[in-house]
């Protein structure tokens, strides 16, 4: 139990908020491509989260390290070390994708249907609304955790 | 000092110079409980949108008002556990996370630091104007 752990985590969440912010970017740049880098129509990608344990970060690695030659006498208590939030995949969306009539599309097939990416605008605008406003309270968190800390060290003066 | 009666043994222990009593050092514990809490509502706040959540939470004051029975080595030694909370309303896709409902958590934890700080803090410069240094 690290002192900046907190703000540890709280930097997690923002890498993670962050992460969907770009994703969403990308599915709202790429809403109208019919040619992805696989020559396929692009498909919606969707950020997976996953819960991080405490045991692979820097801190973790430190304290383990640290306490294994001496003992350790308190503070100690916690269940299973929090580490915050990680980007485990980045996903593609497998609904199908939207058929499209328009005859003259260089990407037509031979009925005159395109296949267009399976991106709906207004979802990827919510998980934008979603992912920022977790960003604020993950930055909400981090200024208290700032405050906190400044507040202890005042303790010195 | 060598004494054989009990007497003087029993004066001796109570004249001990205890610079941090009881009160000093569960307020010591109590800042220490509100960064673990504070660590452990940080880490539900950032997984607030990730699926199958359970939220966590640190119940300090309850470990704190306990070892205050037991007297100052009980406080001195108390430790607590981030616990995962069984008991709070799970979203459909499994997480339990209310982001309203752990910032407002946050800021009255952060607000009961501050004023544990606080309070050890003056009782810190009571002690120092009492020993003369400033």
């Amino acid at each position: 139990m690290g002192m900046f752990d907190a703000m540890e985590i709280s930097a997690s969440g923002l890498t993670a908020e962050r992460m969907r912010m770009d994703v969403v970017a990308q599915n709202l740049a790429n809403a109208q491509t019919t040619r992805g880098v696989d020559g396929q129509p692009y498909r919606r990608k969707e950020v997976v989260l996953a819960e991080r344990g405490g045991e692979g970060t820097f801190g973790a690695a430190l304290a383990g390290a640290m306490s294994s030659g001496t003992k350790t006498t308190s503070s100690s208590g916690t269940s299973g070390a929090l580490g915050g939030v990680e980007v485990a995949a980045i996903a593609e969306d497998q609904t199908p994708l939207k058929q499209v009539y328009d005859p003259g599309h260089p990407d037509a097939d031979a009925n005159g249907y395109v296949q267009m990416p399976n991106v709906d605008s207004v979802a990827e605008m919510v998980d934008l609304i979603s992912a920022q406003r977790a960003y604020e309270a993950n930055v909400t968190a981090m200024q208290a955790a700032k405050q906190m800390f400044a507040k202890t060290l005042e303790l010195l003066r | 000092v060598e004494s054989k009666d009990g007497r003087s043994l029993l004066l001796e222990r109570e004249i001990r110079p205890v610079l941090f009593d009881t009160t000093q050092l569960a307020l010591e514990r109590a800042i220490g409980g509100a960064a673990q809490r504070h660590a452990a509502l940080a880490a539900n706040l950032a997984n607030v949108n990730t699926p199958g959540y359970q939220r966590v939470d640190v119940d300090f004051q309850s470990a704190l008002r306990g070892a205050l029975a037991g007297g100052p080595e009980a406080v001195e030694h108390t430790t607590f556990a981030t616990q995962r909370d069984a008991t709070a309303v799970t979203r459909a896709d499994g997480n339990s996370v209310d982001a309203d409902a752990e910032s407002a958590k946050l800021a009255a934890n952060a607000l009961e630091q501050q004023a544990a700080v606080s309070v050890a803090h003056t009782r810190i410069a009571i002690l120092r104007s009492a020993m003369g240094v400033s």
